[in-house]
């Protein structure tokens, strides 16, 4: 047991370089996500730590055991794959026992009845993946990499595939689940609200290489880039500086001091159930997104208002 | 509709009940006459030729049949299976290779059977590069027995095995190996307990489509076994031609098929008609 880290990693595909130079550590016991758009590498550098791909260059490390080179058999790392990679010839419990069975385990039988507990599947032990739902091959899966007892989990995207209120459900089990058992999560995804609402650390990547690393606070609200910014959620930006719609306030006065204050044009209002969305433009042509609680007043098209927010809340990230 | 849905599937019908159903309806008339002394069949029916199928002799030779279809049959899959693998793993090359598989269809089964009669003799393409080698002093004898009967055989049905095969691996998904290895199988315990129960299906067909043809093989066993190497078809071949027993002919592919028919129904029923 111990601290992942990678030094330098370096993989080139025929067309492109994958991943420019990722170095980050990942503290045992961590919940810790890497977070970016669709082909920003993330998926690749988790295919390397698995043991699937071979970085180019650069060492993967395993509390100071080098992992580069060995075979993903030889790995104390398992994964759990986007589409869940069940057999698809092998019952849930089949399913599960696969990796010990491997290991010859003498207690298997009682570690894959304990696996299915802990995911709750206990019911559904004899079901193949067929005859399974969304939700329960998910499990299924998790404890499938789970039970062989790994020093770090690999996630790759695993709630992507499921709706989105089993998404909301099994994300909180998923929190539930690595606070319990206590091994690290490596978390792939390209969902910011998930990797906001589990992790513990999280890396956003961009275009291969390390955007930022921090915790959720961190990288939601002092992002180290425009990139982060943006991607983490919507942002106005009034040349150099960057406030969230959530801390844009909107009035029919000018505030007091202390806030930086711009007047505006009302262009709409949008009910969004859990507050109002009010969009402005003002007379420099920046369009200024405020998102207020409700009965903070009613703004209608053409209203001539002040949007006004804390210094504090400011991001100064220079273009 | 239905009407013209008849319209159209009638040649189908007309081919298969003129072509297929009457030959076969003529050999069970056959099978059930008396030898003509020129060939033939005359009057009076009898069940005789039926009863001369329990000769042990015959037996002996429906054993054999058996015994070296099974032999190619295993041959041709241990040899198709990796070859599939490595097809349906290509990538764009797919297409080339599954054509380079088809490519001995373009040439008459006969005159390919003959090649190997050029490789296998005495004077052959073989045994002449060992002997100039210095290997071997005198010719191996490599023609007109079993093992060519075999080779032959193996050669003439391994694209009978690759392509199901292929078609199978084809599907497989990669990422159910990567999970395999994922949870600490070695690639041999991936083979065993991954790629080959998901492979069932190919399997069983690869062995249907190659089994079935090499039992009734008696082009391969006449050329390359020299008549040395007796299989079923070339019983059935010799009552036709010089044995002038039409009507023993004619029950003995009887008795052929019905033994093809039996163990494909019996291996359908086990696997719950999943094959077809």
């Amino acid at each position: 047991m111990g601290d992942l880290s990678l030094d330098a990693i370096y993989k080139d595909f025929p067309s492109h370089r994958v991943v420019d130079g990722i170095s980050l550590t990942i503290p045992q016991g961590c919940f810790y996500s890497l977070l970016g758009p669709s082909g920003c590498g993330k998926t690749t550098t988790l295919r390397m730590i698995g043991g699937f791909d071979e970085p180019d260059r650069g060492t993967i490390q395993l509390g100071g055991r080098t992992l580069n080179g060995l075979r993903p058999y030889q790995r104390p790392v398992t994964t759990v794959f986007q589409n869940y990679a069940l057999f698809p010839h092998l019952t849930a419990a089949e399913n599960i026992a696969f990796g010990l069975e491997r290991k010859r385990d003498p207690d298997a039988a009682s570690k894959v009845k304990a696996a299915l507990d802990l995911v709750q599947l206990t019911a559904k032990a004899d079901r193949l993946p067929a005859q399974m739902s969304g939700g329960e091959r998910q499990r299924t899966a998790l404890a499938r990499a789970l039970v062989v007892e790994p020093e770090l989990l690999l996630l790759d995207e695993p709630l992507s595939a499921l709706d989105p209120k089993l998404r909301k459900q099994m994300r909180l089990e998923l929190k539930e689940l690595q606070a319990r058992i206590g091994i690290t999560f490596l978390f792939i995804t390209h969902d910011q609200e998930e990797a906001l609402s589990l992790s513990d650390q999280i890396a956003v990547m961009h275009k291969g290489r390390l955007e930022q690393i921090g915790t959720p606070q961190q990288i939601y609200l002092q992002p180290a880039t425009r990139f982060v910014a943006g991607f983490l959620g919507p942002v106005n930006w009034v040349g150099d500086v960057g406030v969230r719609p959530e801390a844009t306030r909107i009035s029919r006065e000018a505030p007091g001091p202390g806030a930086r204050a711009l007047e505006a044009t009302v262009n709409s209002s949008i009910f969004l159930g859990d507050c109002l969305q009010v969009e402005t433009r003002t007379p420099a042509g920046d369009h200024i997104i405020a998102q207020i609680a409700h009965g903070l007043g009613e703004f209608r098209r053409g209203d001539h208002v002040h949007v006004w927010w804390r210094t504090d809340d400011e991001m100064a990230l220079p273009q | 509709m239905s009407r013209l849905r008849a319209l159209f599937l009638l040649p189908a019908w007309a081919f298969t009940l003129l072509l297929f159903l009457g030959p076969l309806l003529i050999i069970v008339v056959y099978s059930l006459e008396t030898k003509g002394v020129y060939g033939g069949v005359v009057p009076p029916w009898t069940l005789e030729n039926y009863a001369r199928l329990l000769d042990p002799l015959y037996g002996v030779i429906l054993l054999r049949s058996f015994l070296m279809a099974a032999v190619s049959t295993l041959g041709c899959i241990v040899l198709a299976f990796p070859l599939a693998y490595y097809i349906a793993r290509s990538g764009r090359r797919k297409t080339l290779l599954l054509n380079l598989v088809m490519l001995p269809f373009w040439t008459s089964f006969l005159v390919r059977t003959y090649a190997w009669m050029f490789l296998l003799r005495d004077t052959g393409l073989i045994n002449s590069a060992l002997l100039a080698a210095g290997l071997i002093t005198e010719p191996l004898p490599l023609l007109y027995n079993d093992g060519a009967v075999i080779v032959g055989l193996i050669y003439g049905y391994l694209p009978f095995a690759v392509l199901p095969l292929y078609s199978n691996l084809e599907r497989l998904d990669k990422s159910l190996l990567e999970a395999a290895a994922d949870l600490g199988a070695r690639p041999w315990q991936t083979l065993l307990h991954i790629v080959l129960p998901l492979t069932a299906p190919g399997l069983r067909a690869a062995g249907v489509l190659v089994f079935i043809p090499c039992l009734g093989a008696y082009l391969t066993p006449d050329l390359l076994g020299g008549g040395k190497s007796m299989m079923i078809g070339n019983l059935v071949q010799n009552q036709f031609t010089s044995a002038r027993d039409w009507p023993f002919g004619s029950a003995l592919s009887l008795a052929l098929m019905a033994i093809v028919m039996l163990l494909l129904w019996a291996l359908l029923r086990r696997d719950g008609g999943e094959m077809l």
